[in-house]
């Protein structure tokens, strides 16, 4: 079992992550980072995509009630993974990686954080 | 003597790196471990034993005992961690979030009566901290983020009622918002709400004040829409709202052309509708 503090450690050790955040969804607030030079800026923008991406899907999608993975961003030099995770009373908490494309392996680091936010929360 | 502003009190403790309970008024208390806030409490807001309740994982008989038995000066949090009422992670969030909650509402500025207990902690335990700085710098920009939902307080202290029927032929809900609007019996306010949703009451008053912003609840007086025209404001889900409604084709009815709920005529950019106003402006002027 693992906390706040050691999940982002535990994301910025897959391999090619260049920055991690960890975002509250509902008020866009940084909860923590690593490796992220403004993480207000950065919580604010990324809670504003997955929310943007969350309200697209639900207008493309025929599902109700569907529940999103993950989000992946692929730019230029980086590869950016957006997890959602619910939490008992509020949420979700994002956990947002940013990896370096030339150095990271997409698949390995979806698996990687899916673990890791399992152990987040489970109990 | 004039007694110092709230903000003055709390840097003062933070900066002789204190550790205790100030007592704020008689709306709630802020904890100080080593000149950090580790836990405030808020007579308006959940707490975390509330929240805890709410989320079924623990009765509130459960609550009461693991704080029995943690005592003065004990680790509650981390007992029941110890039973899997919870992960630390949950913990950790838990804390953070009421903290955040309870002081958006507490930490106003303001002047009033404080009262420091030296040594005194939270039952929980410590689990997360912020500097007095940081967290009065979160409670700014959250009052920030409201204003940016939806512009005005109006609403936020009044009962909240959905409307009977909503404007356009679809709406886009977050999940609190369908709790809200299921909750909502137009005497609770959305404080209220949120204390009997076992849910923050900031992100019950943000999605009340973005279900404001879409147009789904009766606002007090009815000339209080936003002055702006309704660019998507970046902040409401449901905004797409408006961008279906021209595609859905109206249904013809006896009465004539296709109408709104409203009773409007339907407008939007339709060529069709400027080609029809071009010719009737052309024809006005031929008279």
């Amino acid at each position: 079992m693992i906390g706040i503090e050691d999940c982002l450690s535990e994301a910025m050790s897959i391999p090619g992550a260049l920055g991690a955040i960890l975002v509250d969804h509902t008020s866009g607030m940084a909860v923590a980072g690593k490796g992220i030079a403004d993480p207000g800026r950065a919580a604010a923008g990324l809670s504003e995509a997955y929310r943007a991406t969350l309200d697209g899907i639900a207008m493309a999608s025929q599902e109700t009630g569907f529940r999103i993975e993950d989000v992946i961003v692929t730019t230029g030099s980086a590869y950016h993974l957006v997890r959602p995770m619910e939490m008992m009373f509020d949420g979700p908490l994002l956990l947002c990686v940013r990896l370096d494309v030339e150095r990271s392996n997409l698949a390995l680091a979806r698996r990687r954080l899916r673990t890791i936010t399992d152990e987040l929360v489970a109990s | 003597m004039a007694a110092p502003t709230l903000d003055a009190v709390l840097t003062g403790l933070a900066k002789d790196e204190a550790t205790g309970s100030l007592r704020v008024g008689k709306e709630g208390t802020v904890y100080y471990d080593h000149g950090r806030v580790s836990y405030v409490e808020c007579a308006t807001t959940p707490g975390v034993e509330d929240l805890l309740g709410a989320s079924g994982r623990i009765s509130a008989n459960g609550v009461r005992r693991a704080r029995q038995q943690a005592g003065p000066g004990g680790d509650g949090g981390a007992l029941l961690v110890e039973k899997g009422v919870l992960s630390r992670g949950e913990l950790e969030f838990c804390a953070l979030s009421a903290t955040l909650d309870a002081a958006f509402f507490l930490l106003t500025p303001k002047t009033v009566r404080t009262r420091f207990k030296d040594g005194d902690a939270h039952w929980l335990g410590v689990h997360w901290f912020f500097d007095v700085p940081g967290l009065l710098r979160e409670c700014a920009r959250r009052r920030a983020r409201l204003e940016r939902a939806w512009p005005s307080a109006e609403l936020d202290a009044c009962p909240v009622t959905p409307l009977r029927r909503i404007p356009g032929s679809h709406a886009l809900l977050s999940r609190l918002q369908w709790e809200l609007l299921l909750a909502a019996d137009s005497t609770a306010t959305p404080v209220e709400l949120a204390r009997r949703l076992g849910r923050p009451a900031y992100s019950t008053l943000l999605a009340v004040r973005e279900l404001a912003a879409a147009g789904l609840v009766e606002k007090a007086g009815h000339a209080a829409l936003p002055k702006r025209t309704p660019k998507p404001p970046p902040a409401s889900p449901p905004a797409p709202l408006a961008a279906p409604v021209p595609l859905a084709a109206p249904v013809p009815s006896p009465g004539g052309p296709g109408r709104s709920a409203s009773g409007l005529p339907w407008v939007n950019g339709d060529a069709t509708d400027v080609n029809l106003l071009l010719r009737l402006r052309d024809a006005l002027e031929a008279l």
